[in-house]
């Protein structure tokens, strides 16, 4: 890059040094790519951030299920991956060892199942078994990239997939990404997760992005039998609690179990007084789902699951609002 | 959370409080005192834990120069305050706006629990 002065008198006026030329340089690239997550703040219209203070809570299973669940309703939709650690996203989506098409200096995204349009780490790997061990500034970096470079086009949500954790970066994507509508907390009814949870959500207010809610994972598992007609069941449930149910006229009965505690999420999301988005079931599906690159609510779109995805959706986008103001005169 | 509350229809801001108007065609007046003292935020809230702090806290704000707030919407449930002076992070329901107007307990007599960290 150079910067020509008409007026200045070039003979008198010592050329930058090689080290100045550098930092102009890079201030132009910063300034490019300021400009350029400002362009994508538009041409997104809903940006949505998926976080869980701990680890192991399902939280890819789902930000994919919330994007493809998006993606049936007829949304365009994108998943920014941006566990830069440990990216899951193309294996759950089918994308596993493809790699990044760049033009003209821009990165396009990998599309998915229901043309899901996808950006991870996992794309700039050699080998997945390689691990990322990057320091905090070039993560920070690598996210920036993420997000200023790439070519997203027109999207109707953006659903952000974020490491475990309070970490650097939810808080560079808040601060780079311009009007993000939210954050959804994925938690498990278990004490240490529904601990981190509240971590989260007290997160939230230091990054100033509002919480969408919280949804609730591994919620229950349902199983199903048959027996004689109208008979009444007992199952013996986890801890030994005791379920009656009873068979209808075909003698088909099902009981759903909850594996760890029941309504932790709800009590959370009341206790902070944040919206409960809904709890989705416990489904071996998504693990054979995730490990064979086809996601549950693609595998079975009329599914249990898909249906209960299809639940929490409804209430982000009731909490998001086509009109955020719609109702309420402030004057 | 869940409790069922008129909606809030029309909110103007005021030299010194907002005239809150709902749908059921009544109006109310909260201070932004009161509106500050009742902030949820992780910072604030733990202050109304104990008597003393609270009074504290109290005495903080009304010691603050007026000033009237910008006031946006926070999704479909929520709205939050912007001041020049005091916290601005804290996400206010509509339920505890209904509850503040109403001159009623917003914490509905639950002490804040931080949790372990």
């Amino acid at each position: 890059m150079s910067i020509h002065n008409p007026n200045a008198d070039d003979s008198k006026e010592p050329n930058a040094s090689p080290q100045q030329q550098k930092q102009m340089e890079q201030a132009y690239a910063q300034m490019k790519r300021k400009m350029a997550m400002e362009e994508i703040g538009r041409k997104i219209k809903h940006k949505i951030m998926v976080l869980s203070g701990k680890g192991g809570v399902g939280k890819s299973t789902v930000s994919t299920g919330l994007a493809l669940s998006l993606a049936q309703q007829g949304h365009s939709v994108g998943i920014l991956d941006i566990d830069i650690t440990g990216p899951n996203v193309p294996k759950m989506m089918g994308l596993d060892g493809r790699r990044l098409h760049v033009e003209e200096g821009r990165i396009h995204p990998a599309q998915g199942h229901l043309g899901v349009k996808v950006i991870s780490m996992a794309f700039l790997l050699e080998d997945e078994d390689t691990p990322v061990v990057w320091r905090g500034p070039i993560k920070l970096g690598a996210i920036q990239q993420f997000i200023g470079d790439v070519e997203w086009g027109e999207l109707d949500y953006l659903v952000i997939d974020f490491p475990p954790g309070t970490s650097d970066e939810p808080l560079t994507v808040a601060q780079s990404l311009p009007n993000i509508d939210g954050m959804v907390i994925v938690t498990t009814p278990q004490d240490v997760a529904l601990l981190d949870s509240r971590k989260s959500i007290t997160f939230s207010e230091s990054l100033k992005v509002p919480v969408l809610g919280v949804v609730e994972n591994m919620s229950g598992y349902t199983i199903r039998g048959k027996t004689a007609s109208s008979t009444e069941v007992i199952i013996s449930g986890p801890g030994g609690k005791s379920h009656k149910v009873s068979s209808d006229g075909d003698g088909n009965f099902s009981v759903t179990l909850d594996i760890f505690k029941e309504g932790g999420g709800k009590d959370t999301a009341e206790e902070f007084g944040v919206p409960f988005l809904g709890a989705l079931p416990f489904d071996p599906g998504f693990v054979r789902g995730g490990d064979d690159g086809v996601h549950r609510i693609v595998s079975e779109p009329d599914g249990e699951s898909a249906k209960a995805f299809s639940k929490v959706v409804e209430a982000i986008v009731e909490q998001i609002g086509e009109s955020s103001s719609e109702g309420l005169e402030i004057v | 959370m869940s409790k069922t509350i008129p909606e809030l229809k029309r909110l103007e801001r005021r030299d010194l409080d907002v005239l809150l108007s709902y749908d059921n065609d009544k109006n109310f007046v909260v201070t932004y005192d009161d509106i500050k003292h009742a902030c949820p935020c992780a910072k604030c809230a733990p202050q109304r834990n104990e008597d003393e702090s609270s009074r504290y806290l109290r005495r903080e704000i009304e010691a603050m120069s007026p000033e009237k707030p910008k006031v946006k919407t926070v999704g479909k449930y929520a709205i939050s305050f912007e001041w020049i002076n005091g916290c601005s992070s804290g996400i206010y329901r509509f339920e505890r706006i209904w509850a503040l107007a109403n001159k009623l307990d917003p914490d509905d007599g639950k002490s804040y629990v931080h949790g372990a960290w």
